[in-house]
Parts: C-alpha cells; sequence; structure tokens
C-alpha cells in the first residue's frame, strides 16, 4: 500500500545551518494497518508526515504508494489518495461554511464545476455514527461547532471519498479528554469497518496504547519499530 | 437623489467585485484601482471606434478578467505577495489605460443632434458639483435638458451608450436590472460546486488542496472573477459620466472595501445573497453621504480634491463603528484594514 524506502530529508542542504530531519527511513504500511508513530517534538514526525503528503520532495529515497513511484509529488494529486486531519480542528473543515456545505465538498475529490452536487449518504452514516447529533444540525456554520465537534467532521470528510490512507498529525491533541476518546473510537471504526490504512502521530500514551497494530518512533530522524508492549518505554526515554 | 442612487449601485458592482477578494477570498487585491480604469478605458475607447456599448462593455469585462489572471499568476505562481502582485499590475494598467484612450482621459462622442448643446455645463450653465444632491432647484435646467433631448434629430445617430443620463431617473431601471442580474447569477454560482468551494477558500486555502482541488486555480478563478466585475462597473461608470479618465480608478479599493463595510453594517455577516446585495445598499448609502457632505461642505471651502481625504475619514469611521459593533472582530479586521489601507491610494 504505502512504501518508504531510505526516505533521507535535509533542511538547508550545503548552508550552515543544515539539518538531516529524516535519516533513511524506511517503512511500509499495508492495507487496513493502523500504525503509531511516537517521538518527541522536532524528531521529524511532521516531515515524515509532509513527505508522504507529497507536500515535501525527499532529498533521497523512494516513495511508493499502491505499488507506484511517486516522482514529481503534488499536493492536489495525492490528495487523490490520502486523507488527513491535523491538530487544529478548524484546519480539516470550512469554518465559514455550513455542515451539509463542507460534506458537499468533501464528497468528490478534484476540481469542481458549475454542478450541484449531494452529499455522500456515507457521511450521514458516519456522522450517525458519531452521535453527537451533528447530522440533525447539517445548516448549522461549522465555525460555530465545538473543537471536538469540528474534528469529528474533519474526520468524516477525510474518509468519505474512500482514501487508501489517513494521515492524522496529534488530531486529539487539542480536544478535551471526552471528545478524544470519542475521536478516537471514530478513527478506529474507520480502520476497521472500512478498511482504511490509518498513520497517526500522537503524544497521547494511553492512545498509543490502546490503539494501532503497530507502533514506530522517530527520534533524531531515524525510525525504528516497536516491539508490542513496549511503547510506554520506549516513549518515556 | 436618484442619480446618486444610480452611482451608487454602478459603485455597489465594484463593492462586490472587492467583497469577492476581501471578504471570500480573503485576498486584498489591489488590481481593482486598475481595472475599474481599464473597463472605463476599453468601453469608451471601443465605442469611439464605433461598436456596440454592450459589446465594448462585454469587452472590457473580458480584459478585466484577464488583468485579475495576471495579478492571480504573479500571485501563484512567482510566489509574489497578493498586495504586491496587485500594485504592478495596477501600475501596468496606467499605462496601458493612456495607451487605451491615445490619452488621460477620453470622452464618448455625442451624435444624438446636430449643433445642440450637450454637457451639463452647457445646459444648465452651473458647476455640476452643484447638483450633486439634484435638488429641486433646478427644476428648470433639468425640463430645458429634456427638451434638448427630445428635440427632432436632424441626423440618425449610432448607439453610443446604454445610458441616458439626461433625463434624471431614466437609466435607474437599466441600471437596477443589470445589477440585478449580476446578484442573481453571482447567488447561484456562488451555490454551486465551485462556487461552495471560492466560499470555503477564504477560511482554510489548504483544505482546498486536501480535496483535490488546485489552490492556484481557485485563487487565480476568483480574482478574475472579482476584476470581470470591477470593469463592468467601471465601464459602466464611464457610460453613465460620458468619459473615461485614468484616475477614475484611483481609490477604488478603499472606495469598495468602504461599501462592503456600510453594507455588512447594515445587513450584518450572514449568507451570500446578503453579501452580495450589502454593498449595492452600501454604494447607495456612501454615496449619498459623500454628495451630501459635498453639498454642504462646498460653502465651508472643501474643493472636489478633498474627496480622498473624506473618503479616507469615511472609512476610518465606518471601521471604527465596525469595532464597536463586533469588538470580536476588532484584531482582524485592524490587521486586514491596516494592511489594505497602507497600500492604497488614501
Amino acid at each position: 500500500m504505502l512504501k518508504l524506502e531510505n526516505i533521507t530529508v535535509i533542511y538547508n542542504q550545503g548552508q550552515e545551518n543544515e539539518n538531516m530531519a529524516l535519516k533513511d527511513v524506511s517503512l511500509e504500511a499495508n492495507k487496513s494497518d493502523f500504525v503509531v508513530i511516537v517521538g518527541s517534538n522536532g524528531a521529524g514526525k511532521t516531515t515524515l508526515l509532509n513527505v508522504i503528503l507529497g507536500k515535501l520532495k525527499p532529498t533521497g529515497g523512494q516513495y511508493y504508494l499502491k505499488d507506484k513511484p511517486i516522482k514529481k509529488p503534488s499536493i492536489s494529486k495525492m490528495a487523490h489518495l490520502i486523507g488527513r486531519v491535523y491538530q487544529n480542528p478548524d484546519s480539516g473543515v470550512f469554518s465559514n461554511l455550513t455542515i451539509r456545505e463542507n460534506l458537499k465538498i468533501a464528497s468528490k475529490k478534484g476540481n469542481r464545476g458549475l454542478t450541484f452536487s449531494q452529499i455522500d449518504p456515507k457521511a450521514l452514516e458516519l456522522l450517525r455514527h458519531l452521535k453527537m447529533g451533528l447530522e440533525n444540525r447539517l445548516d448549522t456554520i461549522v465555525g460555530e461547532l465545538s473543537g471536538g465537534q469540528k474534528q469529528a467532521l474533519a474526520m468524516v470528510m477525510a474518509v468519505i471519498t474512500n482514501p487508501e490512507v489517513l494521515l492524522l498529525d496529534e488530531h486529539t491533541a487539542s480536544l478535551d479528554p471526552k471528545s478524544a476518546r470519542r475521536v478516537m473510537e471514530l478513527t478506529k471504526m474507520i480502520n476497521e469497518e472500512l478498511d482504511v490504512t490509518v498513520m497517526m502521530i500522537t503524544h497521547n500514551m494511553d492512545f498509543a496504547e490502546s490503539y494501532g497494530n503497530r507502533k514506530v518512533e522517530i527520534k533524531e530522524g531515524v525510525l525504528k519499530e516497536i516491539p508490542e508492549r513496549q511503547t510506554t518505554a520506549v516513549y518515556a526515554m | 437623489m436618484i442619480a446618486i442612487i444610480e452611482q451608487g449601485i454602478i459603485i455597489g458592482i465594484t463593492g462586490i467585485g472587492v467583497f469577492l477578494t476581501f471578504r471570500i477570498l480573503d485576498m486584498p487585491d489591489l488590481t481593482v484601482e486598475g481595472s475599474f480604469g481599464l473597463g472605463g478605458a476599453v468601453t469608451v475607447g471601443l465605442i469611439v471606434l464605433g461598436l456596440n456599448p454592450i459589446m465594448a462593455l462585454l469587452i472590457a469585462m473580458i480584459l478585466g478578467g484577464l488583468a485579475g489572471l495576471i495579478t492571480g499568476l504573479i500571485f501563484r505562481k512567482l510566489n509574489v505577495h497578493v498586495l504586491l502582485a496587485g500594485i504592478l499590475v495596477m501600475t501596468m494598467l496606467y499605462s496601458v489605460n493612456i495607451r487605451v484612450m491615445q490619452g488621460p482621459n477620453l470622452p464618448i462622442p455625442i451624435t444624438r443632434t446636430e449643433n445642440k448643446l450637450t454637457n451639463y455645463e452647457d445646459i444648465s450653465g452651473e458647476d455640476p458639483l452643484a447638483d450633486l444632491f439634484g435638488d429641486l432647484e433646478q427644476e428648470e435646467t433639468q425640463k430645458v435638458a429634456v427638451e434638448e433631448s427630445q428635440a427632432p434629430t436632424t441626423q440618425k445617430s449610432a448607439i453610443m451608450n446604454i445610458f441616458d443620463n439626461l433625463r434624471d431617473g431614466s437609466d435607474l431601471f437599466t441600471i437596477l436590472s443589470i445589477a440585478g442580474v449580476i446578484i442573481l447569477i453571482l447567488f447561484v454560482f456562488l451555490k454551486t460546486d465551485l462556487g461552495t468551494v471560492l466560499r470555503g477558500f477564504g477560511s482554510n486555502p489548504e483544505g482546498v488542496e486536501a480535496f483535490g482541488m488546485s489552490r492556484d486555480f481557485i485563487s487565480i478563478f476568483g480574482l478574475s472573477l472579482a476584476n470581470v466585475l470591477v470593469a463592468l462597473s467601471g465601464g459602466m461608470f464611464a457610460m453613465y459620466s460620458g468619459f473615461a479618465d485614468v484616475t477614475m480608478g484611483q481609490g477604488m479599493i478603499t472606495t469598495g472595501l468602504a461599501m462592503v463595510m456600510v453594507g455588512e453594517i447594515i445587513f450584518g455577516r450572514f449568507k451570500p445573497l446578503f453579501g452580495l446585495i450589502a454593498p449595492i445598499i452600501g454604494g447607495v448609502v456612501y454615496q449619498s453621504i459623500l454628495a451630501l457632505v459635498m453639498r454642504y461642505g462646498y460653502k465651508i471651502g472643501f474643493r472636489a480634491s478633498d474627496m480622498k481625504l473624506l473618503t479616507a475619514l469615511f472609512i476610518i469611521s465606518v471601521i471604527g463603528f465596525s469595532m464597536i459593533q463586533n469588538p470580536k472582530k476588532k484584531k482582524q479586521l485592524k490587521g486586514k484594514v491596516k494592511s489594505l489601507c497602507s497600500s492604497s491610494k488614501i
């Protein structure tokens, strides 16, 4: 599904402030994998996600998605295959539009025309599954929702077009514990029931322990797999 | 008074363009200063060449869109800040407009009658500033003007203007119809898939990419669309005034912003339909206030050249009023207006 081979990213190459953010990183994620990525701040986690998203062209190494090499990454083209949700709830939604309009935008990938599309029925099913009552508030402006509601909506928007991979960058970090748990349950459901490969960066050790079938750690740009039941110990180091 | 409403609606169309860039796309676009003049220059220039005024307006709109497209390309493809991109295009358009008009201004030739008095001063014998508010004292002047316009023609003329600005109120229906059609088309467009994305773009430009759309396309399309409207407004304004002038676009971004703000004070910031109507209402209110100030300010020594000062003072007071109305928006508004006003010609 997703394969990274010896990915290296060097910022400001050849300059005094040269910084190697990723060093020979290799990672393979198969269909339906739930990969949890842990690591301290500045370790290279977000750089890794930016490479996968096509935002950043690696200095060296090979990147394959669905067995095809990605040589000239383009954010909008990669978006057809990859969904993403970030820490800031406002980054995954359009705050000035209604829930209905947000779902309408997310129900399709690629450029739009002068058409009047409908919401993907799957979006309403997922909203009902959340049990937040959002399916009854379709004409509410998203800016009026709470952080947890926005993030849950962002998750639904990211998955309704069946992406191959869902990237989550500390997507529960700014939520209260109850909302965070609810969003994590939704993440699990998306992974298990919709068969979407999930790659999740988190600083929350409870979540790192409880979710995901694989754990990896990035430390000073180097990635290594963490054997089961060692997550807490490794992260505490 | 009807002339004020007519002018306000025409200028209000520019306000809709400013609403699209400033409020919907969240991009302060200074191309407006040049594309308003471009609309006027191209419209009058083509009319002088003998083209039908409606065709002239359509071509002016296309060229206005092209100006927005160039700003968008400079902004997105050369990674130049949108403010600077707008300034560059606006500066280029100053020269282009002079080229188009073969001079700093160009009147629409009047071929309605032969050997007739054709401009306001000739007919009324008074300064046009004295009639900004079209008061009742000048009924006689208007009567003369109407008689002149209705006099039997000795020369079959070509249609040189869609407006007949000699008779007060005669153009209101035409202007209202054009504005109404534009608002209706834009309202429907903003409900389409592309229009919905355009509306969402301002609040989350990166989000647009996350759903597989091109950020470049949305930015460039939005800037082009806004400048199509501004050029239309400029073309209409030139036809209404009877001439185009290279300086006619100066200060239009601040004027447009003021109209948007006035409209928002009246309507609030609600749904797209209100956003589209608000600049028109704002334009009428703005023109009325300016006319009042000029009408009575003239008596205490104000001159036409003080208009820019009055506009700036007007905008400052509108901003102050907006902040009093909505303190939460204070910081956001302050930042946007500061960046705009520092680059505009007030």
